[in-house]
């Protein structure tokens, strides 16, 4: 027992976050966002190995944990990553079976930047409009196939460990704004009621990142939670954020809106509220699982 | 990330749940905060610590079995599941032991952890004053230094079962002249030593949970100083950290009371309006949550990490789950959220117990809006002024 991760877990990470900001920067997700074309990043995810982080070493690959994808996801969702990586090497690529995998990975690296997203990883289809400018949507069926479930397990944990991300920047922002931004002759981040608000949002992120980690390894009930918490965690921040930048925040030329609208999409993406919470409410509410002290750990 | 049981680790729970099946009372004792329930949960303390299950994360030499803090996570877990007494000990065991461990001389350790340990000598904590409440560097109680004694004039309130308690440890001021953080000192000392009088507060239930303690002229031996002299505060910043972060509040209180709010559910299901199964399942999913954010920190402390600030986002998320658990429980019992005891109350009046105590949570420890300017001025970094 020692849930934390390794040194070298943590350093593969902390490598990916400073990749991913390098790269994605807020110049660059404007200039996706109006149309302009940029450096295609899957050659880079190639070399570097994250592309396989997931994929058996036989196949060249790293063959981490979802844990650690999850760790990188987080990191992701900080920097607002636009490509559809965590899908390709999360989800796709764990899930292809060897024989398969190498065209995967080609599938992926041939990918524009087109974070189209949809459970049956297919990219025909009719292409819809999100809200969010980085997210170019295309509609495939879905289906509702229990067999699935496994598939979706590790999309809902990349999905909430992205939430869990994507909260802290917003968590940053803020900050970053209110020590600058002077009002009655002191900057607005000495007052309590900025304060406590950015306060309450770090104390959910803290209580919510941890669920992620176990989700991520145990799956089971603990996703649904994971899931819930980080939801209802982005929500916060991203409410939060905008009401410490005022009517900047409201603004398209703030950055906030990028990772706010961000978070509004993967708030229903592999499984929105109502369906983690109906699921918990079979489990929890109306099951037959032991619950109680001692049964988080199994 | 490693998150499998060992072998050990089964066993020890398979111990010490067997242990408990064949020693907690059948029933629930009666309130701490009454001089009958003291005696009973000191007595209680007495049974712990002749088998060694008081304080397992202790070394052996002061009554523990020198286990990591894995193993203390899962004590609490089966000592909750088994719903044994409170732990009349708290303010000594989790407050000032790792205090005493920490800063403590090795006379110190050897003279105040064992009786702690024991249940001998129940200890508790007296650091507020009507003047210094969340502003805590207003302390104005003295211990003016006279040969190998210190004399202490003054006045401390809220000392948490201080009415039957034997021993209590101090924030005074020691240096003269000095204000705010500075020249405070931590001293140690008896209860019934002469000049301190002792005045009952009733708390909300009407039971004296804490007491005002009035200090004239009352001498303690030097010896008893814990840490530096003049150095208090950090002293008492440890102690806090202690309070707020980790061990004062395990999860394994809230996933019982959590467990038993998703039975209290199923109960009253028919009669409830159909928001009231969120709110349950919020309280569940707030207790899960906790355990995993605590398995973690307790990873981080046991290879050296220690608790600071971080450990204001925890007493945060604690005492506003239990709370809102117990608010949860009040809501479905409805017409008889009211009744104290009797037949007719539910489970004998434990929730309405518990949500009175749970008001406190947000207090004690720190006030909440004191835990949020920490988090928001030392971790975030946001301007004091
Ligand atoms: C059940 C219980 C047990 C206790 N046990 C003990 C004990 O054993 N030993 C002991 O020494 N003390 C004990 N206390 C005292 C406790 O530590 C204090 O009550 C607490 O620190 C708050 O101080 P106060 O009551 O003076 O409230 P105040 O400091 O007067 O606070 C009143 C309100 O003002 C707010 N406030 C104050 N300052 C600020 C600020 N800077 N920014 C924003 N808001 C602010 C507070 O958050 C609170 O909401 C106990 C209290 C309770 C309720």
């Amino acid at each position: 027992m020692d849930f934390r991760f390794t040194q070298d877990q943590q350093d593969l990470i902390d490598g990916a976050k400073e990749f991913f900001l390098g790269e994605n920067t807020v110049e660059r997700m404007r200039k996706i966002a109006s149309g302009e074309t940029v450096d295609n990043l899957w050659p880079q995810f190639a070399k570097l190995g994250f592309l396989g982080l997931m994929a058996p070493e036989s196949a060249g690959g790293l063959e981490q944990p979802l844990v650690v994808m999850a760790g990188v996801a987080e990191a992701a969702g900080y920097a607002g990553l636009s490509e559809p990586y965590l899908e390709i090497a999360g989800i796709s690529v764990p899930h292809a079976d060897e024989d398969e995998l190498s065209g995967q990975i080609r599938r992926a690296m041939r990918s524009d930047l087109r974070p189209y997203f949809d459970a049956s990883l297919s990219d025909d289809g009719d292409a819809v409009n999100s809200i969010d400018p980085l997210r170019n949507l295309v509609k495939a069926d879905r289906g509702n196939d229990d067999s699935l479930d496994n598939i979706n397990h590790h999309g809902a944990v990349l999905t909430a460990a992205q939430l869990v991300g994507l909260a802290h920047r917003m968590v940053d922002m803020s900050v970053d704004y209110a020590k600058d931004r002077h009002q009655f002759g002191k900057p607005i981040g000495s007052f309590q009621a900025i304060k406590h608000q950015l306060a309450n949002v770090l104390t959910q992120i803290e209580f919510t990142r941890p669920m992620v980690h176990l989700a991520a390894i145990q799956g089971g009930r603990a996703v649904h939670t994971a899931k819930v918490a980080a939801i209802d965690t982005a929500m916060l921040a991203a409410e939060t954020a905008i009401q410490v930048h005022g009517g900047m925040g409201y603004t398209f030329e703030v950055d906030l809106h990028l990772f706010m609208k961000r978070a509004w999409a993967l708030c229903g993406e592999w499984g929105d509220r109502n369906y983690h919470m109906k699921k918990l409410e079979e489990t929890v509410l109306h099951g037959q699982e032991p619950l109680g002290a001692g049964t988080t750990f199994s | 990330m490693d998150i499998a049981f060992t072998q050990a680790h089964h066993d020890f729970r398979a111990e010490i749940r067997e242990w408990l099946e064949r020693h907690v009372p059948k029933d629930r004792l009666p309130s701490l905060d009454t001089a009958e329930g003291f005696k009973l949960h000191r007595q209680w303390e007495g049974v712990l610590a002749k088998d060694k299950w008081g304080n397992v994360n202790w070394p052996e030499e002061y009554g523990g079995r020198g286990l990591d803090l894995t193993h203390w996570l899962i004590f609490e877990e089966e000592y909750y599941r088994a719903d044994a007494p409170l732990r009349v000990s708290q303010n000594g065991i989790f407050l000032l032991a790792p205090t005493i461990m920490e800063y403590g001389t090795p006379e110190q350790k050897a003279r105040f952890l064992p009786p702690m340990a024991s249940g001998e000598e129940i200890w508790a904590q007296a650091w507020s004053e009507p003047g210094a409440g969340s502003d805590m560097a207003a302390i104005r109680t003295k211990a003016v230094r006279d040969g190998d004694h210190y004399v202490i004039n003054g006045q401390k309130t809220w000392s948490s079962r201080a009415v039957f308690a034997d021993w209590c440890f101090a924030l005074v001021r020691t240096e003269e002249g000095s204000e705010r953080h500075k020249g405070l000192s931590k001293i140690l000392l008896p209860l019934d030593s002469p000049g301190l009088t002792r005045r009952p507060i009733a708390q909300l239930d009407g039971e004296t949970g804490f007491a005002e303690l009035f200090f004239d002229d009352v001498r303690v031996p030097a010896e008893n100083l814990l840490g530096p002299e003049h150095g208090g505060w950090g002293v008492a910043m440890a102690t806090a950290g202690f309070e707020r972060g980790l061990l004062l509040r395990s999860p394994a209180r809230f996933q019982e009371a959590a467990a038993r709010l998703v039975r209290l559910y199923r109960d009253n299901k028919d009669r409830l309006s159909s928001g009231v199964g969120e709110q349950v399942l919020q309280a569940w999913m707030n207790a899960e949550r906790f355990c995993a954010a605590t398995y973690q920190l307790i990873a981080r402390v046991q290879a050296g990490a220690s608790v600071n600030s971080e450990a204001s986002a925890n007493k945060i998320f604690w005492s506003e789950m239990d709370r809102h658990l117990h608010r949860t429980a009040m809501t479905i019992m409805g017409a008889k959220a009211e009744l104290e005891s009797g037949l007719d109350a539910i489970d004998n009046g434990r929730w309405l117990d518990g949500y009175m105590f749970s008001l406190a949570g947000p207090i004690y420890a720190g006030t909440n809006e004191i835990q949020r300017n920490i988090l928001a001025e030392r971790v975030l970094g946001l301007p004091r002024k």
